[in-house]
């Protein structure tokens, strides 16, 4: 698997009369994980859609490392957990998740890890209408891994997701995205969580979307729930907040 | 406990048909329970080996049908811009009364099963299609993005996401068009064939033989009907439950001006014209009987032909309107008066479903022999053949008024009249539409099937009359008259349905 950096350049994006992103120039660095954060509806995911090449920008370009979107896809470099499930009612938990690997044309190892790792297991073989809420967007978030992609894309993947389950996952699934070199964006409404979970927070304004706070987080030290408590992370925390009350 | 109850009630409803037979002996009109039990006992050879034979045809039909609907389908997914044109190109021969496409099928294909099995084809794929079509679009804009995010195409959406989503829809399409088949299969027999339960039904009517005609009917609706119980319990078995599904081709999409349309209109026109002259051209059909574009156009020229055409014409519409408004106004009001009483509504439903399957032609003979050969009997005829399927869509429109909706009238105290009017009628209204558009075909076809196997006017018979002194110029320009009137009122209803939606039902209106 190859590490991707992923640029966007002058990319703006409107629907209609409504400009939802403004002209968007970032570059993230293969391998880290950014957190996209900002008020309801100010465009974080048209970004995100973008970036996947959901979303053609109307301005500007998104590359992938040296591949536009698309290309990426094709080579089942990419993965996406929505804020919705969106699993295949027909499909078993199992099914569901090994479909992330059957798309991006790649062997679908480790499913049962990957059911274990979010407490799925003793699920495997049920149906989506038989999963709560929670455990529905649990097994999506497996399926969005299991492809091991070069660029994996999270839309708020934790929301519907219970407090002690989210603690688990934040600290468990990291890891495993991080010793497989992905590129992650996620989005996430709470400034605790991106600040656990990236090395860079983006605060973005409301719609159209510009980036106001570009926020390193630069912590030393295992990343679990007790490093929220240290002064570097409330320092960092106090920082989003305010970038976020200012805009 | 179920059981036995619906068995008393079957021998009940069997003992008063009995009672009724009995009374009404003079009349001729009413055969009983007996009278059709003993046609049966000294015919069981002749009518085993016709409905043998009815059935194989109608079976092949629904294959060849629903094949077609299927692929019609998949193509128009995978090419979506071919989706206007395929659509208007299947609703136009959709749109061609089966009695009027049967005398010219028999003359392609000569004697032998081609034509009863094309009929049944016909009858079947374009329910088949916008079931499927709705299904096929039943799919969450998020699985068509997952699989974009994988690179995959439309093909791949097609066969992992959409073929599996539109199941169910499918199962609802194949269910419903069963019967349809049938119908197609027992009309392609009435233009000529030499076995089936339509050439005994037609040797029946024309010798007033009562008690061979209810049996007929009984036997071409209980097969029918036993069809769509199958096709039911396997797609419940199969996919776990059967969606509500409104019979209606989905909207047009974008917004168009007047112009866009009619270059549109003309388009298709073009289209099939040349379709037409080509599939003539290229497997060299005889002049004589397989008709050009050119020839139907000098032959319609004529004042003397185009008189005779309009004439006979305006008698079928005459007789074909009133029907028509009956049968959607019997429907939708049974239906609003039914929500009335919840208790009555669900003991009707099932028994309308059911008698929505009963292919209507097939009792066209005896209503006609009850009613008559005139316009009551005819209308009589259209009205039923578009009550069952108003009514049923209205029932299902009905109770798709958002609960909450009616939760805010209740939350104000407003009765159930109330409620009915201003919450639940509007609610209907797309399903009513949509029943008035499918029925503008059926109504056609029952008018010119009453008036090819009883009237002796109207279009129906014209055709019958053509079709045996060989005026192929005529059958020809009267598919085509039948086929542009079907059209254009199919457009008409389509636009008096979209100025209410828009008042009633926006989000209905694109």
């Amino acid at each position: 698997m190859a590490s991707v950096d992923i640029e966007c350049s002058d990319a703006s994006k409107r629907f209609g009369a409504t400009e939802v992103v403004a002209p968007l120039s970032i570059a993230l660095k293969a391998g880290q994980t950014t957190a996209l954060v900002g008020p309801s509806g100010c465009g974080k995911s048209t970004i995100l859609r973008m970036i996947a090449g959901l979303e053609d920008p109307d301005t500007g370009t998104v590359m992938l490392g040296s591949e536009p979107p698309r290309a990426v896809a094709r080579r089942g470099g990419l993965a996406m957990a929505f804020q919705d499930p969106s699993l295949l009612p027909w499909r078993s938990v199992r099914a569901n998740i090994a479909l992330g690997a059957e798309l991006a044309r790649k062997p679908a190892k480790d499913v049962d890890a990957l059911i274990e790792l979010v407490g799925l297991g003793g699920f495997a073989g049920h149906r989506p209408a038989e999963l709560s809420g929670g455990m529905r967007q649990r097994a999506a978030i497996a399926r969005s891994l299991i492809s091991a992609p070069d660029v994996l894309l999270l839309d708020e993947p934790f929301g519907a997701v219970d407090a002690m389950t989210r603690r688990r996952l934040n600290t468990e699934l990291p890891p495993l995205w991080r010793s497989r070199g992905a590129t992650v964006v996620l989005i996430t409404h709470s400034v605790q969580e991106a600040v656990l979970l990236s090395d860079r927070v983006l605060v973005l304004s409301p719609r159209p979307a510009c980036i106001v706070a570009d926020i390193a987080v630069d912590l030393t030290g295992p990343r679990d729930a007790h490093l929220l408590e240290t002064t570097e992370a409330l320092a960092l925390s106090r920082e989003v907040l305010s970038a976020l009350e200012g805009v | 406990m179920a059981a036995l109850r619906a068995l008393g009630w079957g021998l009940f409803f069997l003992a008063i048909w009995e009672l009724l037979a009995r009374v009404s002996a003079q009349d001729v009109l009413l055969s009983g329970p007996s009278d059709i039990a003993v046609h049966i006992s000294g015919n069981v050879g002749l009518l085993a080996r016709a409905t043998l034979e009815t059935s194989i045809n109608a079976m092949w039909g629904f294959v060849w049908g629903n094949l077609g609907a299927v692929l019609l389908g998949a193509v128009i997914m995978l090419v979506p811009r071919s989706e206007r044109t395929l659509l208007a190109l299947a609703l136009l021969v959709f749109c061609v009364p089966l009695i009027a496409s049967g005398p010219i099928l028999r003359v392609l294909f000569g004697t032998g099963t081609g034509p009863q099995v094309t009929l049944g084809a016909l009858a079947v794929y374009y329910t088949t299609l916008l079931t499927f079509l709705i299904g096929l679009r039943s799919v969450s804009q998020n699985w068509t993005d997952l699989m974009r995010i994988y690179g995959r195409g439309a093909l791949s959406t097609l066969i992992r996401v959409r073929a599996r989503a539109s199941l169910p829809y499918l199962f609802v399409g194949l269910q419903i068009s069963a019967p349809a088949a049938f119908l197609g299969a027992m009309i392609g027999e009435f233009t000529g064939a030499e076995r089936g339960l339509g050439v005994l039904t037609l040797r029946a009517m024309r010798g007033l033989d009562t008690d061979a005609t209810w049996t007929l009917a009984l036997v071409a609706a209980l097969i029918a009907m036993a069809a769509y119980t199958v096709l039911g319990w396997l797609g419940q078995r199969v996919v776990g439950y059967r969606p509500v599904v409104l019979l209606s081709a989905p909207a047009s999409s974008g917004p168009r001006t007047p112009w866009a349309a009619l270059a549109e209109i003309g388009f298709i026109v073009f289209l099939v014209l040349i379709l037409w002259q080509a599939s003539m051209d290229v497997f060299e059909l005889n002049r004589f009987f397989a008709k050009r574009p050119g020839d139907v156009w000098t032959f319609v020229m004529e004042p003397q032909n185009r008189s005779t055409l309009l004439s006979a014409l305006g008698e079928t519409l005459a007789f074909a309107a009133p029907g028509y408004v009956a049968g959607l106004a019997l429907g939708a009001g049974l239906a609003v008066l039914l929500v009335l009483s919840p208790r009555l509504s669900t003991a009707a439903m099932p028994v309308a479903v059911a008698l929505r399957a009963v292919p209507i032609i097939t009792t066209a003979p005896l209503l006609v022999l009850a009613f008559g050969r005139g316009l009551v009997g005819t209308m009589v005829v259209v009205a039923v053949m578009i009550f069952f399927p108003t009514f049923v869509a209205c029932q299902q429109g009905l109770r798709q008024t958002p609960g909450q909706i009616v939760d805010v009238f209740r939350s104000y105290g407003a009765g159930r009249w109330h409620v009915l009017r201003a919450a639940q009628v509007p609610a209907m209204l797309p399903a009513f539409f949509a029943s008035a558009r499918m029925a503008v075909p059926a109504a056609l076809l029952a008018v010119t099937t009453v008036e090819w196997l009883a009237t002796g006017k109207g279009i129906g018979v014209l055709m019958a009359m053509t079709a045996s002194t060989s005026n192929y110029n005529m059958l020809w320009s009267c598919v085509v008259v039948l086929a542009i009137v079907a059209t254009a009122v199919y457009g008409i209803v389509a636009g008096i349905e979209r100025a209410v939606l828009r008042i009633y039902a926006s989000e209905q209106v694109t």
